[in-house]
Parts: C-alpha cells; structure tokens; sequence
C-alpha cells in the first residue's frame, strides 16, 4: 500500500521532465494511414468542422485506412479544461484548437507544437493566407505555431430606425459613443446589448480606447506590469468606462445575459447597438430570424476613432478565431500530408460555405447574395495592417479573471474607476511575472 | 420492516374541531402551492422545446406559445446523436449504479453486522469521502488512468463515479442495518448460517428501500454528470447525454436553447418514465432508505 | 462481534469496496495532497514550495476567505430549503387527507430535471428587462419596489444562486424526513393531545426526537452536498458580478483550470475537504452535546 502509493506519486510528477525535440520538416519516411484526432472547440455543424470533414472523407477515399476522428468541444472553458489535462499528461493529440495565449506559448516552449510558419512555408502556402489572418495567430516574438482558419471583422451592428428615431447617427468618435445612450434610452429601447455571462464581450470595451491611442503598444506594457492603468491611457479608458454606467448604456442585468440573450435583444428589436463579430453576419442577414421591425434596418459602423488616434479608421479588431496547433509528439509524414492536403482543399471550399476565410482565394459569384454580406466581404480589402488584439488571450490568467470580474462592477457602476485601476493594477503586479520572465 | 409496513403507518387522521379544520385548509394550499412550485419547471421545459425559436427569442418566454411546433426536436435529432448518447449514458449508469450498490453492501455488511476490531475507523475513512471535491482530483486521475490503459472507455467514467458515490452508499446502508435487529442474525446462525448465506438471506432482501434510495440518488448524478465524461472520455461514440447537449452550441458560445430543450426532455424521458413507472417502489424506498425498511 | 464472522468474510466483503474507493478517490487525494506542496501550471517542471500555497491561502489570499464566507451562506440558504422547508411541508403532508401519494411524486419531480436546463430556467425567471416572471409577480402583487435585477445585484445574487440548489432536490429530503415522522408511534401522540399538548408541542417533544437519527443523516446529506455546490453557480453566474457569487468551488476550479495554478488549487481542495469534516463533525458534536446518541 505504502509502497504504490508512493509509486503513484513519482508517476504523477514525471509526466512533465525532458523538452522535446522540434520536429524536422518535412518529416522523412512512408506515409502510414492511420486513425488521427483532431481536439476542436468549434461548433460542431459549423463551416469550419463541416469543410474539414469533408475533405478529410477525400483523403480517405485516396488513402485507405485513413480517419479524422473530431472531437468538438465547443464551450470554451469545459474544452480548456480537457485541453489543460491532456497536456499536463502529455497525451496531445495530432491536431488541438488554441489561441496564441501564455499558456500555449508554454507548450510551445515545451516543443510540444510544431513550427507552422516552417510548416506553410514548406507547403508553399503561405501566401496564401491574409497576412493579418496569420499575424493574429503567432506569439509575442512573432514565432507562429497555429494555422488559422477562420477569420472576422468586429463591428457594431446598429438598427438604424432605432437610431433616426431617436435622432442620432452613428459615432465619429469613441466618446460619442456613451453620449448616443440617453437618446436611445429616451425612446425605451436598450442602447447596448452586451453578453456579461462570457468574460470577453465587455473586454472589448476596454481594449478600444487603448487600442486608438497607442495602437498594441499600451497593452504590451500593461500585461508585463510596465504601464500601468493608472497611467493616463489607462484613466481615460477607464473613466470612459464608468461613462457607460452612468449614462444607462446597458441592460441593468447584463451581467446574467448570455451570448444568444445579448444577440436576441438585438435582433428581436429590444436593443439599438450589438457589438459582435462577422461570426453573427448570418443572423443579421437571417430576416426570418428577426423581429419584423428589425428586418431590412440593419446596418453596422466600425470601432469610432479618437481625436488623436494613432490607427487608422480601417483599422479595429480583426481576428482569425480559435488557431488549430499540429501537436509534436505525433507529427508524422501522414500529419504532414493530410495537413497540406487539407489546406489546399480548405481555402476554396471553406470560402464557398460563405463564411469570411483567413485564405485570399474569394469566389467569382459571391454565395450570398444579401447587400450586408457584400457590403462586409468588401470590408475586407479596405483593412489596413493594425488591428486590435483581444486582451483576454494576452493577459496572464489569474490578472484577466481579476480584470473580468472588477470591468463587470465598473460597467455596473458598483465601483469607480480608480478602484478599479488599484485593484487591477495590483493583480497584474503579483501575477504577470510568473508568465513574463 | 419492508415498505408494506411503511404503507400500513400512513394516514394518521386526527379528529377535526374547528381550528383543526382551518389549520387542514391551510396545509393543503401549502401543500398545492409546493407542488406548483416543483412542476412547474417540466411544464416549462415542454413548452419552450413546443415553441418556435423565435418565439423564445422575443417573445415573454413565460407565455403559453402561441404556435405548437416539433421543429425543436427535429433540429434535435438531426444536429446531435441523441439515441446514441442515450444509449451511452444508459450503459454507464446501469454499470455504475449495480457496482454502487453491490459493493456499499459488501462495504456496510462487513463494517455494521460482521464487524472487526477497526471497523469503525474503517468506516470513518469511507465516510471522509462523502466530502471530497472532483474536480481537483481530475489531474492525478488522467494521470493514474492514463498509466493503467484506462482512459477513454466506459470504465474511466464508471471508476469515478463509483468512487465517488461509495461513501454515501456504504454510509446509508450502515445506517439502515444498524436498524436490523441482532436477533434475526442470531436465529439465522443458530440456523447454521455462515456468513455468505446470512448476506444473501437476510441482509441483501432488507436492504431494498436503500438500494432504492441509493440508485435514485445516484442516478441523478450520474445522468447530470459532465466532468469525468469531458476528461476522460476523447472517442465521439462515447458521448453521453451531458456532453451531446452541447451539440446545439454554435459559433462564440450561441446556443440553439429550443432545440436544446427538445433534447433535454427527450434525454430526462428514461428518468421520467422510471420515476412514473417505479414511482411506489421509489418513493416508498427513499421514505424508508435513509432509517428503517 | 458475532460468532458468525470469520477473518476471511471480512475480508471477501471489505477488500472490493475498499480497493475501488482507494483507487477512485483516495489515492488522488493524496496525489493532491502531495500536489498541493509545489507550484505548478501543468506544463513546466513542478517547483516545490514547502507550504507556501497553504501561507499564500491563509494570509495572502483575500479571494478565499470570501469565497469561504459566501461558500457559508450557500450552505446556510440551501438548508433552509432542505432541511427547513422539507421538515414544515413533511410535517403538513402527515395532515393531509388527499392526493398524498400524488404530491410525494410530484415534489422529487425537479431532481431528475439536467443542471444546463435548471440553470437557464432559473435565468429567465430572475431576469429584469424583460421582467422575468419573479419580477412579474412581484410587480402583480404592487410590490415594484422590490423588483431588481436579481442575478446583478451584489446584494442579492448570493441568495439567488444558492436557491435553485436547495430547491432542487428538497423533494428527497422531504421525502426521508417524511419517512422518520411515520415512524413516530401514533398512541404517544395520541397521549400528548389527550394531556392538552398542542400541536407544536407534539411535534417538539414527541415527534422530533424520534426523528433525530433522520434528521442527523439528512443534514450531513444536505449539508456535504452544499458545501460541494458547483455547477448551478458556476452556470448561473460563473461567481460573478466580481465575486459576489464566487464560491469556494468555483473558486478552485478557476484557479485549476483558467488560472492553471494547479498547486494551488490543490491547497484549496485540501481546504474544502477539511471544511466539509469540520462541518460534519459539528453536527455530530451539537448532537452529543445535546445528550442524545446518534
């Protein structure tokens, strides 16, 4: 008994002892079919899975023996949750779904993902993605290590008879936004509708006026304990903030509103303002899915600047969603063939499913033929090199869960914004440096 | 001591005066008003897989739908493999719930009526595990597991629960059969009994309206549990019905909450239809499971 | 000890249990005991630090001792329902001349009802803009003043997470508890009200202390299982707004899994564990104190 135990407790520990090696690419050897596994957080009927799968179904006709076995978690914290276990027992499968956050950034440093810039750029492909699709997806140093495969533009939907109703039209500048909240409330319709359940709706709010005033710079500091939000950046934003609060722009029980409520009290005509990615396009050009009087009005504006504004108008939060990492352990010179596969298959079928694609190949016909949807697929020409990175994949943990829980308070207006600069700041200041260093 | 004894108890009646009378009243809107209160939430759920999604989007989500609609459960049947969690989540919870019960039995008979020097230390420290939390033991188990060629088949998520669910269960049956009188075990050994007839021939028949209460009571956690499912359990034909409810999560965390519901009360029907069906033996059972048969 | 037991007996009926229970809980727990002495994020080489998670815990940590305090109030809400609510409704169905059969199933009706479903129910129902239906009634009855946004206020949330727990699965606990008053001899209550007793007086000093071993295994049942509530709040409000709904639990799972600080989170599990002895051997203490036997 004693003797197990103590067994039991050495194993437990061992999991995590040498690095492994980077591999070589290509990997030399015979392509073995073979069953691989894929960990995905993506909604399971949605274009990405559906695409994959298909080709996948191709690559197996061509190589007998050959099968993609999906596994789809898509609520984010039970799939970390299942992700975090398997890599602390070092079982990574062939493929894995992540964001390029610290906590990925130690696996890479553990060489348990494979080199994806080598990887595209051993394939051929790398021109073939958006630049600003891959930017997103690679670490601090700009080393990438995930291939993404989705991509979207974050702007504000807004209904544009709630807004002439109330006499206003869409903000130039960031503090014309809070501004536009007590004429659309006088009309008895909800300014903002926000999602408080999830943690990264409303730090988007946070990361705007930063993101206008110095661009990535600020947030850079910020996440290392360099800046602080007691700077003046961080005052300005946060006081802003507080603005939103006190000019009764959201729900008084926002923080109790999911994802699909938040989105509902858009398109059912109950609120005037939806801040939410491409993601959503089909909801919003989905009449039969809408409230009557929200059909055909609506329309979206993109992040306002400030008067000093270091980015540009076509320049705001742009992102290519969850990265999907090859894992190490198993790369092998079927994960490699499956992969190029794959991705020469994926940039003409996925566009074709009419989502946004991190790939340049656009269809001659357009698969929607909505005046919105085209309207944001010639959005995308127009971008320009920055774009806004969301905080939640930057910050340390530990300081972003502090930082969600106190925005929640500040957006209530339960505490001022200095409270929230002292309590926040001290969070970054005890936990950044475990991840920075 | 079985239930026909509980059933012959009931109905107290008391001679009526006035006050007693209007003191009845009052107990019966109490009562009527608890019911509401519990049945409430199944009507709930019916009527809202019943009602067109846009309906629950906008509309007052409270309201009696205005249109009945099977969309829901098309939409349910066709984006998850409902018969195939089902049938997942059946398996476990068979498996699990025999090996609750069998081996709170072994445990409880050989701590309560056999008896031994530390028994109850030993008791003691199954009772310690009523308290445990899961979750923080999720990472040494995948690790024990993963070293055993355990994970991902049904046993990685029976071996926990069962786990988990052994200390209320030796914890119950030790309470009832310290209720069992040690005459009957003394006529039995007088009998020439030893003691694997004993268990079988008195201790096991007794023991029904706890069995009945401990696999009532697991069973609900079982059918809800997500936890062990996520971790252990990677291969899709494995899911059971926690994990397949998440089939009708779309981009970001939006959910398809009609279809949802379609597939929950498809998934609580087995429950249900358990209940409705065992109801005398289920109630009666957890009336008289945690004292006396 | 009886004269039937044998050494071998014991052993056939004890080892299988036991080996289970040690594999399936046991020997994690001590894994995480042990875990809980090094700091580690699951992925780098673990990095002892004696009982340094456990000083961070108790003088560092502000998150615990409220997520302790609130975890306290979740247990105390709960066992209002499950123990309170249960013993009065228990106590009124022995009075009742109808449809007995036909309320004890319909009470255990909402613990065969899937947490996700129970958690967005109870969403809507305390949800503000648009009133849910607490609000509505509230509002029917001209109580407008107390209509809030149930789930956002920090004054309120505690409460309204703890809820749905406790009335979850009172019904079983009504059920057992109803069980124990059945068991009470009919001719001794008869004898008190026949002295003039009322009916309080017969429940306290005739009903009740028969019902006492019941009632003992009915509040550690109710009592462990709140103390390792989870996931109605976590779905609910995921401890928020800030930490208002935040607790011990949840607080653990956080830090395990968003925070990977899986050390520390083994600290914290090591303490749900001794607050959930600490809880359980009160009640027995109180129980003794009070010169009965369990």
């Amino acid at each position: 008994m004693k003797l197990a135990l103590v067994a039991a407790l050495a194993t437990l520990l061992a999991a995590s002892s040498a690095l492994a090696q980077s591999p070589a690419i290509p990997p030399a050897g015979e392509i073995v079919p073979r069953e691989i596994t894929w960990l995905a957080s993506r909604p399971s009927d949605g274009p990405v899975l559906s695409t994959v799968r298909a080709i996948a179904d191709e690559y197996a006709a061509q190589h007998p023996g050959f099968k993609l076995d999906i596994v789809e978690t898509p609520d984010r914290p039970s799939y970390l949750q299942k992700l975090e276990t398997l890599a602390a027992a070092r079982q990574l499968p062939e493929f894995f779904d992540t964001d390029a956050t610290p906590f990925a950034d130690k696996l890479r440093q553990q060489g348990l993902m494979v080199d994806t810039a080598a990887l595209l750029e051993s394939y051929g492909l790398t021109d073939q993605f958006r630049p600003v699709a891959l930017n997103y997806d690679r670490f601090g140093d700009g080393s990438l290590y995930l291939i993404p495969l989705e991509f979207g533009m974050e702007v504000f939907w807004y209904n544009k008879a709630m807004f002439e109703a109330a006499g206003v039209a869409p903000p130039s500048t960031l503090d014309d936004l809070p501004a536009l909240c007590p004429k659309l409330a006088a009309t008895g319709v909800l300014p903002l509708a926000l999602d408080g359940v999830d943690g990264w709706p409303p730090q988007r709010m946070i990361a705007w006026y930063p993101f206008r005033l110095s661009g990535g710079d600020y947030l850079d500091k910020l996440k290392k304990g360099e800046a602080k939000l007691s700077d003046p950046i961080g005052v300005k934003t946060t006081e802003w903030l507080a603005s939103f609060a006190s000019n009764g722009c959201l729900a008084k029980d926002f923080s109790a509103q999911g994802y699909t409520d938040a989105r509902d009290q858009f398109t059912q005509g109950k609120a005037a303002i939806y801040y939410m990615g491409t993601w959503e396009t089909d909801a919003m050009i989905n009449e039969a899915s809408q409230a009557e009087a929200v059909r055909g009005n609506i329309d979206y504006f993109t992040l306002p600047l400030t008067p000093d504004a270091q980015t540009g108008a076509n320049e705001f939060f742009v992102n290519s969603g969850i990265g999907m990492a090859v894992g190490s352990g198993t790369f092998d010179p079927l994960v490699y063939d499956f992969v190029k596969y794959m991705l020469t298959r994926y940039s003409e079928l996925y566009a074709n499913t009419g989502a946004l694609s991190p790939m340049t190949y656009t269809p001659e016909k357009l698969p929607n033929d909505a005046p919105l949807y085209a309207k944001i697929v010639g959005e995308i020409p127009k971008l320009g090199s920055l774009y806004a990175v969301p905080w939640d994949t930057q910050l340390d943990p530990k300081s972003n869960t502090v930082m969600q829980q106190q925005l929640t308070l500040l957006l209530q207006g339960n505490i001022t914004a200095e409270q929230f600069q002292q309590t926040v700041d001290a969070a970054i200041a005890e936990n950044a440096p475990r991840f920075f260093n | 001591m079985t239930s026909e004894a509980v059933v012959n108890r009931s109905a107290p009646s008391f001679p009526g005066t006035g006050a007693l009378n209007l003191q009845r009243a009052f107990s019966q809107v109490i009562i009527l008003l608890i019911v509401l209160v519990q049945v409430y939430p199944l009507v709930w759920i019916l009527l809202t897989a019943l009602r067109p999604a846009q309906e629950f989007a906008a509309g007052n989500p409270f309201a009696i739908p205005s249109v009945i609609t099977l969309e829901n459960f098309e939409r349910a049947f066709a984006q998850g493999n409902l018969g195939h969690y089902l049938l997942n989540s059946a398996i476990v919870t068979l498996a699990a719930d025999a090996l609750i019960v069998v081996l709170g039995m072994m445990a409880a008979y050989a701590i309560q009526v056999l008896g031994f020097k530390y028994s109850r230390l030993v008791l003691g420290f199954f009772i310690v595990g009523i308290v445990v939390p899961a979750h923080v033991t999720l990472v040494p188990l995948f690790l024990n597991y993963r070293n055993l060629g355990l994970l991902n088949s049904y046993w990685s998520i029976i071996v926990p629960l069962v786990g988990f669910s052994l200390p209320m269960a030796v914890y119950l049956f030790q309470s009832f059969y310290s209720y069992i009188p040690r005459e009957l075990y003394d006529a039995a050994t007088v009998d020439g009994a030893g003691p694997y007839r004993t268990f079988f021939s008195i201790t096991v028949p007794m023991s029904v309206n706890t069995v009945v209460t401990v696999v009532f009571v697991n069973t609900i956690f079982i059918w809800n549990d997500f936890i062990f499912a996520n971790t252990f359990v990677l291969d899709k034909d494995m899911k059971t019905v926690p994990l397949g409810l998440q089939s009708y999560m779309g981009a970001m965390g939006s959910i398809d909450w009609t279809a949802t519901f379609a597939a929950v009360c498809v998934t609580i029907t087995p429950l249900l239809l358990a209940l409705l069906v065992l109801n005398r033996a289920i109630i009666y059972g957890i009336q008289g499971g945690a004292t006396k048969g | 000890m009886l004269s039937y037991r044998s050494r071998i007996a014991v052993l056939v009926f004890l080892t299988p249990p036991l080996l289970a229970y040690v594999v399936a809980v046991v020997l994690p727990i001590f894994q995480s005991l042990y875990l809980s002495l090094f700091e580690w994020d699951g992925i780098f080489d673990p990095v002892f630090v004696g009982l340094g998670n456990y000083v961070k815990m108790f003088t560092a940590d502000p998150s615990f001792w409220g997520s302790l305090g609130r975890s306290l109030v979740y247990v105390a809400v709960t066992l209002v329902f499950q123990l309170g609510v249960a013993l009065l409704i228990a106590n009124l169905l022995t009075y009742a001349t109808r449809g007995r059969e036909v309320i004890k199933t319909l009470v255990v009706l909402p613990a065969i009802v899937s947490t996700v479903a129970i958690a967005l129910l109870f969403r809507r129902l305390y949800s503000f803009d648009p009133p849910g239906l607490i609000n509505q009634l509230l509002d029917f009855v001209g109580l407008e003043v107390l209509t809030r946004a149930w789930l956002s206020d920090l004054g309120t949330v505690l409460t309204a997470v703890s809820v749905p727990e406790g009335w979850r699965f009172f019904g079983i606990y009504m059920l057992i508890l109803y069980g124990g008053l059945l068991a009470v001899p009919r001719d001794l209550e008869e004898a008190a009200k026949l002295d003039g007793a009322t009916e309080w007086q017969v429940f306290r000093y005739v009903r009740f202390p028969y019902l006492r071993p019941v009632w003992i295994t009915t509040t550690i049942m109710a009592t462990t299982n709140a103390l390792r509530g989870f996931d109605i709040p976590y779905l609910l409000t995921n401890g928020g707004p800030g930490e208002s709904s935040e607790l011990l639990t949840t607080y653990m799972y956080k830090t395990a899994f968003a925070h990977t600080q899986f050390g520390y989170a083994s600290a914290l599990s090591v303490a749900i564990v001794v607050e959930c002895l600490i809880a359980v051997g009160l009640i027995l203490f109180m129980v003794r104190k009070r010169g009965f036997t369990v």
